[in-house]
């Protein structure tokens, strides 16, 4: 599409979408007209339509759209769902299908993983009467795949992420090639199909990758997609501590009496009876601990309890 | 767009539109029934198929879209494009494919008695 049109719609949306609450459902409407615009700009620019000229077209075409907006916008989506039941409807209204072929790469490379490996520990282990070379190829060979199944991954859209670019993928697919090729070759030395000094080779590959993934994951980005963020900030919203302040410092009085209960368990029984079984006591205070805080975060009979359990998610 | 000029579409078009529009969500159904779309190509396949004498208005598309994918007879997913803009793609469910046949059928079977009840003295239609 030409620029011009592009920037046009751009405009015109906006207009289109003034003054409307943005919420992700929002969002999403305006990106799929977005996205037909564009396609309709393009067949007029194909017809010999100017930029500016195609994209007010587009726009006309389109017909008044205020009352659908205003539909969406409306009634809030989900008034009353738990935040986790809210990312679930919006996980389901901005999914991402896999593209075939994308299918169909993942599944040969799992193919190429277990077959290189299966032949590299039986040509290793001298159960297949393999030379060294090819046993080595294999292993090369099953790392290929797994970093192709990587590198894809993450050079496709998925629901909650945007793809990362070619040659970041490209980064992180020789990251994991070096260092998944320099544990197989490790597992060779171990295995006693290569000599020990080999594992200098081995562990250079994986310090290699640990470097190149440490510099990926430094400047990565952020690929969350806005919906994911807005649900992510309403999750941490609804954690009960944050609301609920008398909560809160009723649980730090009630840790730090657990604590100073358990550490004097722990010296007392280390002092009367040893050592040996005293850290029972750290034991005893951690699972309280954790217990006291369960109840606390998710008071049974609460308002929080009720959101949890009235709505569709499975607390998994 | 290149409008038919025998057809004006606004005052005197030869067909029923209210009636034509109480049909789109079955309309949009059998465009799907063959192969998933975007909105635009729907749009489009709907105003070739008619020669351009009827094209349903895109606002009105989208709201059919949610309505479909909100009774389970479309899912809708997001492309993968890379660059350009960005496509939201339908596709038909089992119970879409269901329903479009079922409100075929339904439609044949009222034409064919208003058409028998229209013709009663053997008027043409």
């Amino acid at each position: 599409m030409s620029s011009a049109g592009n920037h046009s719609i751009h405009r015109l949306l906006d207009e289109a979408f003034g003054g409307v609450s943005m919420t992700p459902e929002v969002q999403d409407l305006k990106e799929e007209i977005r996205g037909n615009l564009a396609a309709r700009v393009d067949e007029l620019a194909d017809g010999g339509m100017e930029g500016h000229a195609a994209a007010a077209q587009a726009m006309d075409e389109l017909g008044d759209i205020r009352e659908l907006v205003g539909e969406v916008a409306g009634p809030g989506p989900q008034a009353g769902a738990s935040a986790p039941a809210a990312a679930l409807d919006f996980r389901s209204l901005h999914r991402v299908r896999p593209k075939p072929a994308y299918v169909v790469g993942v599944v040969i490379a799992s193919i190429v993983i277990a077959a290189g490996l299966l032949f590299m520990v039986l040509g290793a282990t001298g159960v297949l009467p393999l030379p060294i070379g090819p046993v080595i190829g294999l292993a090369g060979l099953a790392s290929t795949g797994a970093a192709w199944i990587v590198g894809d991954t993450l050079a496709h859209e998925t629901t909650t992420n945007y793809p990362v670019s070619k040659d970041r993928a490209g980064g992180y697919f020789f990251a994991t090639l070096l260092g998944v090729y320099g544990l197989a070759i490790g597992g060779l030395v171990a295995l006693g199909a290569l000599p020990v000094w080999v594992v200098v080779f081995a562990a250079l590959g994986v310090v290699a990758a640990i470097v190149l993934f440490a510099f990926l994951g430094a400047t990565q980005t952020n690929r969350k997609k806005a919906w994911v963020r807005e649900a992510a900030r309403e999750y941490q919203g609804q954690d009960r501590f944050s609301q609920d302040p008398v909560a809160a410092a009723r649980f730090g009085i009630y840790s730090a009496v657990i604590w100073i209960v358990a550490f004097g368990l722990f010296a007392g029984l280390g002092f009367m009876v040893g050592f040996g079984i005293s850290w029972l006591a750290l034991l005893a205070g951690l699972a309280v601990h954790m217990v006291v805080l369960a109840r606390m975060l998710f008071p049974s009979g609460g308002p929080g309890a009720g959101a949890g359990t009235a709505g569709k998610v499975p607390h998994s | 767009m290149v409008k038919n000029p025998d057809i004006s579409p606004q005052h005197t078009e030869p067909f029923a539109a209210d009636l034509l529009r109480g049909h789109t969500d079955t309309i949009v159904l059998g465009v799907l029934r063959d192969a998933e779309s975007y909105g635009f190509e729907i749009y489009k396949t709907i105003r070739d198929a008619t020669g351009g004498a009827y094209e349903i208005k895109e606002a009105t598309l989208y709201a059919t879209y949610r309505r479909l994918v909100k009774d389970g007879l479309v899912e809708a997913s997001w492309g993968d494009e890379t660059q350009g803009g960005r496509r939201k793609y339908y596709r038909i469910t089992d119970a879409g494919r269901a329903v479009y046949q079922q409100n075929v059928q339904h439609w044949t079977a009222t034409a064919n008695i208003i058409n028998k009840l229209l013709n009663v003295k053997g008027g043409t239609p």
